[in-house]
This record gives structure tokens, C-alpha cells and sequence, in this order.
């Protein structure tokens, strides 16, 4: 699977690079829209992610560049929060999702696994982790080949959970993916604990235990053992 | 009180009191110079009547009333006030009078010469009245006239208040000033006001300036250290209490976040920069919002209510901007609401309200817009929200107020188109 991470902040650059390798990604990095745009005329990529704000150019006309070129990768566009209308901008011009900065890892990594996962297999790819397999364009998950009944807001967690298995998901970054803008409405602290505590209860009743592991003050993760 | 209220009320203050000091001047003045005349004429009399019994030997006859009086008793001749009785005005009539003697054929004879003060009494009551007509005329036809002056020269006054009152910095329109009035002070008025504004223009450009770069600057920073410590949560076989600091780091990193994106957005639309506006359906808009709570509103047990009035608003909005506001009013609605209340929403063509019921709340209701105005000071929530929907509604030229019912605690945010 390869990527291109297009963005000009070095920290950032960095972290997402060693982020993202982890998982098993091979990744490439630019640090300015003239190098960008080099390597996407030049090479292939799953998926690219994009930073709108380039000291030298705007990660849009990338977009554009990418679209008009018929390429195949999938675009993942990182933006500033406030800045609404890129991201109305920049669907319409055939990105896949948008990503408001700051963002978590988390989240960027399940969102480019549903990418990566929509343009690959067209929807013909289902997610396995020890028992469970989940097939997401049916909204189905099985365990050991039984179906496992899920509300909306469990389904949702558990396919967070499976896209970072053995990380940790913190609560804030749960929230965020569960209820987006609206996360700090109310409580959402302790509605991801119920949530969770009723997705362990089914999955303990289908009997696999210890699938996800409390961290102690920060968040919950997927066990791989 | 306006200035020429103002300053026409010293004048008149003024004038009545230069006028009862004038006038009783005028009065006694008048009224000595004509005694003083009488006198002479009474002198001139005596000469006169004397030089005629020398010439004569005949004393003068009591011809005509009061005028001349010869009577025998001896009598002080300085010149006297006295009154006689006036049978056709039916009073006492003021009379000057000389006696002095002479003799006669009758032995020593007293003869008193008399005149009426009461015609110059009479005078002196016409040329008063002259003059306070003549004054008073004056008086009212110098206030026309300031007044008209006024209106005239204060024109251009009237002009600069005016432009100021609609002046609004945000706009980043110069303020508009006649360069050049007929009054010099006008014109000096207008050239400080103008050097004002373009210097607060100025001023606050660069403040504005300022906070957009700041809060542009404060983003990479913040994204970094979310990033990071992601990672640093991420490091296997963390102890607890380290995990645990990391995990309150990461929570105040995301508070902050919250903030900054907050204010970022307030900026922005007081920058003005949401130039799309598109129709919408606000209704739709609301349920959607309602959908994506519905967590939040289960959680709470709340009875949602929904009055939708045949006829939609005719808005045009940004869709973000609408989202936001409807967003902000829901989450307020819930957030404030207790468990088991009611939450219900009223669209009509002329508003939009959200009322949740609630405890009643302390404090001056038109601050609850304030930003960072917290009903509980220790939520982690940065208080921005209702600002928001303010600032939304003053973009679109809505207004949003507060109401309470007591009767059965309902709080109430009323958007009016």
C-alpha cells in the first residue's frame, strides 16, 4: 500500500510518516506543492494525503492535478478547522474525505483505511481480527460466522477499534469520531463508556473476551492477543 | 437639552434681568427728569406770576381748578408733593406744588402754583410700554433668527453626527466627511474625525491582523503536540501514572484545540468571510442536527417537540454558518436541560426558537452572549457558544434574545429573522 503524505510542516510530516509505517504502509513524503506535484505526475499512489496550505502553492490545484489525470489514488485532504469551505471545495472536486487539523492518528488512519478500503475492493473486502469478521458495506459482523446484532453507535466503535488494533484510542478521539463537532455537547465520556461496556457484553455473550483492553486515564484499545 | 435650548435659556435669563434692571432705571430716571422739568416749570411760573402783580397790583385768580391757590396762611415755599382728589378719574391725583408769598392789597397772601404729575405719569407708562413691546420684539425676532442661524450653520454638524452614528469599523469603510464646511470649526471637526478613523481603521487593521496570524501560528503547534502525544500514548508497556499524565496532557491539548477553533471561527465571521450564502431550509437543517444529537437527547430522556409553521423563512445562509447556529442552539438546549425535560423547537417565517426547560439562571440574561460565559465555571466547555450564534445573527442581520417562563421554567433562545 502506498502513500503520499504532502505537507510542509516537518513535525507533522514526520510523525505521520512514522505513524503510518508503522501500520505497514510505505510511504513517501513532500514537503512543497512543486515536489507534490512532481511525484504525482511521476508515480502511482493508493492514497494521497493533502495539506491544503502549502508555503507555495494550494493543495487543491493537487487535487485538481490528480482528478484531471484520471489517477486512481484515493485523496485524503488535511485542512484548518475554520476553514469550511474546503472542504465543501474540496469533495466536490472528487477528494474522498476531509480531515480538519488538528486531527488524531486514529482517526486519520480509519479514515484512510475506509478509503483505501472503497477505492480497492469495491466494497467486496471484509475485515478480519481473531474471530470477528466485519463486512462493512452490509454492515455486518460475524463472530466465528454468528451474526452479532450491534446498535449504530457500537457498529461504529468497533470499526474505530478494528482500524487501530493495538493502539490506543483515547476518549477524546473516540468522541470525536462517534459525534464529530458535537462531541463536547454533553457527557460523551460517559457514553462511550456504555457504549463500550455494552459491545464487550455482546461480544462476551458470543463468547470472545478481552477483545478491547481499558488504558487507565486515557482511552481503550483493541487487543491483538 | 439641546444647545440652543441651552444657550437661549442664558439669554433669556439675561434679557429679563437686563430688563427689570433697565426698566426700573428707565422708570426713575424718567420719571426724576420729568419732576425736575415740572419744578423748572413751577420756577418759571412763580417769575412769571410775581412780574405780573408787580406790573398789576392784582393777584392772580383761581381760574382753573387746582392750578393756583392764594390763600393767607403762611406756608413753606420749597417745592412739595401733595395729592388732590380728581372728581372725573375718581382718585387721588399726584400734584407738584410752590408756594411763596406776596403782597397785596390784602396784606401778605400766600399763593400756591400746582401742577399734575399725572400726565407725566402717563407718559412715562407709554414710553415704558413702548419700549418692552420694542424690546420684547427685538428678543423674539433675535430668537427666530438663531434659531433659522442654527439650523443653518449647524447643518454640517448635523451631517458629521449622522455619519458617525452609521461609522462602524467592521464595515472597513472610511468614515464619509464633507472635507470643507462654511464654519472653520466644522471643518477642523471633520479633518480630526477623519485623521480618527483612519487611524483606528489602521489600528484595528493590524489588530485583526494580528489575531489571524496568531491563531494561524497557534494551529501547527497545537496539531504537533496532539500528534505527539498520541505517539507518546501509543509507546507499549507505559506505566500508569505516566499514561494517566499523558491522557489529562491530551485532554487539556484537545480543550484547547476546541477553543482555538472556536474563536477562529468567531474571528472569522466577524472578518466577514462567509460570502456564500445559499437558500436553505431551516427546518431541514434542524432535524438533521436534532439526528446527529439524538445520542445526547436519548441519554437525557428528553421529549422533543417540534412546531413547524406552514411557510418557510426565506433565508439565505452559508450551510456551515447555519449548522453552526442551529448546532450551538441544540447543544445548548441540551446541555442545560434536566433529565426527563423537554426540548422543543418553533420554525416560522419570522423565527426560530429553541427552548429547553431547565432550573432558572442567575445573572444579567443579555451577558449569557458573552464569550467565555460559563453557567458552570468548572465545564470543560469553552463558553463560546452562544457568542457564535450571536455573531452569526448579527452577520445575517437577525437578532437573538433570552426569555425565561418562570411558570414552568422554560429558558427560551429566540432567533429572529
Amino acid at each position: 500500500m502506498k502513500l503520499l503524505i504532502v505537507e510542509d510542516e516537518p513535525v507533522l510530516r514526520n510523525a505521520l510518516l512514522e505513524y503510518l509505517r508503522h501500520d505497514g504502509y510505505v510511504c513517501e513524503v513532500a514537503d512543497s506543492y512543486l515536489q507534490a506535484h512532481e511525484k504525482i505526475k511521476l508515480y502511482q499512489y493508493d492514497c494521497v494525503l493533502i495539506d491544503l496550505t502549502l508555503p507555495d502553492g494550494n493543495g487543491l490545484d493537487l487535487v485538481r492535478t490528480l482528478k484531471a489525470d484520471g489517477s486512481r489514488a484515493g485523496v485524503l485532504i488535511i485542512s484548518a478547522r475554520a476553514a469550511l469551505d474546503d472542504k465543501v471545495l474540496g469533495l466536490e472536486l472528487g477528494a474522498d474525505d476531509y480531515l480538519a487539523k488538528p486531527f488524531h492518528l486514529v482517526e486519520l488512519n480509519a479514515r484512510l483505511k475506509a478509503i483505501i478500503r472503497r477505492r480497492q475492493f469495491q466494497g467486496q473486502h471484509h475485515l478480519l481480527f481473531r474471530d470477528l469478521s466485519v463486512f462493512p458495506e452490509q454492515a455486518l459482523v460475524l463472530v466465528r460466522d454468528e451474526p452479532l446484532t450491534l446498535t449504530r453507535k457500537e457498529y461504529d466503535l468497533l470499526l474505530f477499534l478494528l482500524a487501530n488494533p493495538n493502539r490506543v484510542l483515547t476518549k477524546e478521539s473516540i468522541a470525536e469520531h462517534l459525534w464529530g463537532d458535537d462531541a463536547d455537547t454533553a457527557d460523551s465520556f460517559d457514553f462511550i463508556y456504555t457504549h463500550l461496556k455494552n459491545l464487550r457484553k455482546k461480544l462476551q455473550e458470543k463468547g470472545v473476551d478481552n477483545y478491547i483492553r481499558t488504558i487507565y486515564g486515557t482511552g481503550y484499545k483493541l487487543s491483538t492477543e | 437639552m439641546k444647545l440652543l435650548s441651552s444657550t437661549n435659556r442664558y439669554y433669556l435669563l439675561l434679557a429679563a434681568l437686563v430688563f427689570a434692571v433697565g426698566s426700573v432705571v428707565f422708570y426713575y430716571s424718567m420719571g426724576w427728569a420729568l419732576r425736575v422739568e415740572v419744578d423748572e416749570q413751577l420756577v418759571n411760573h412763580r417769575t412769571a406770576t410775581l412780574n405780573l402783580i408787580r406790573r398789576t397790583g392784582q393777584l392772580p385768580t383761581n381760574s382753573l381748578g387746582n392750578e393756583l391757590a392764594v390763600t393767607p396762611g403762611p406756608l413753606p415755599t420749597q417745592l412739595r408733593d401733595t395729592t388732590f382728589f380728581d372728581p372725573v378719574e375718581q382718585e387721588q391725583v399726584p400734584y407738584r406744588q410752590l408756594s411763596f408769598a406776596v403782597s397785596s392789597s390784602q396784606g401778605a397772601q400766600w399763593v400756591t402754583l400746582r401742577k399734575s404729575l399725572l400726565e407725566t405719569e402717563d407718559m412715562l407708562g407709554v414710553v415704558l410700554a413702548v419700549m418692552l413691546t420694542v424690546l420684547s420684539l427685538l428678543l423674539l425676532s433675535l430668537g427666530v433668527l438663531n434659531r433659522w442661524l442654527a439650523h443653518r450653520i449647524w447643518h454640517p454638524f448635523q451631517l458629521t453626527l449622522e455619519a458617525l452614528r452609521h461609522y462602524n469599523l467592521q464595515h472597513q469603510q472610511p468614515l464619509a466627511l464633507a472635507a470643507a464646511t462654511p464654519i472653520d470649526e466644522f471643518t477642523e471637526l471633520n479633518q480630526a474625525l477623519t485623521q480618527m478613523s483612519t487611524r483606528l481603521a489602521a489600528d484595528y487593521q493590524s489588530l485583526k491582523d494580528f489575531t489571524e496570524n496568531a491563531a494561524h501560528e497557534i494551529q501547527t503547534p497545537l496539531a504537533i503536540m496532539q500528534v505527539k502525544l498520541e505517539q507518546l500514548l501509543q509507546t507499549e508497556e507505559l506505566p500508569l501514572a505516566t499514561s494517566q499524565l499523558i491522557g489529562d496532557l491530551y485532554g487539556a491539548t484537545m480543550r484547547l484545540s476546541r477553543l482555538h477553533q472556536a474563536l477562529a471561527l468567531l474571528t472569522k465571521i466577524e472578518n466577514r468571510q462567509f460570502p456564500g450564502a445559499v437558500p436553505l431550509a431551516l427546518d431541514k437543517v434542524v432535524e438533521n442536527k436534532l439526528h446527529l444529537l439524538q445520542d445526547f437527547v436519548d441519554n437525557k430522556e428528553l421529549r422533543v417537540e417540534r412546531v413547524v409553521a406552514p411557510g418557510q423563512p426565506p433565508l439565505h445562509m452559508h450551510p456551515a454558518l447555519a449548522e453552526s447556529m442551529v448546532g450551538n442552539l441544540l447543544q445548548n438546549a441540551i446541555k442545560h436541560n434536566h433529565r426527563g425535560g423537554t426540548l422543543s423547537w418553533i420554525l416560522t417565517p419570522d423565527y426560530l426558537a429553541i427552548s429547553n426547560t431547565g432550573p432558572a439562571l442567575v445573572g444579567e440574561p443579555s451577558r449569557f452572549f458573552e464569550r467565555f460565559r460559563k453557567l458552570n465555571a468548572t465545564s470543560d466547555s469553552p463558553g463560546l457558544g452562544l457568542s457564535i450564534v450571536q455573531q452569526i445573527c448579527r452577520y445575517y442581520g437577525y437578532t437573538v434574545s433570552y426569555s425565561f417562563a418562570a411558570a414552568d421554567s422554560l429558558h427560551t433562545l429566540r432567533v429572529q429573522f
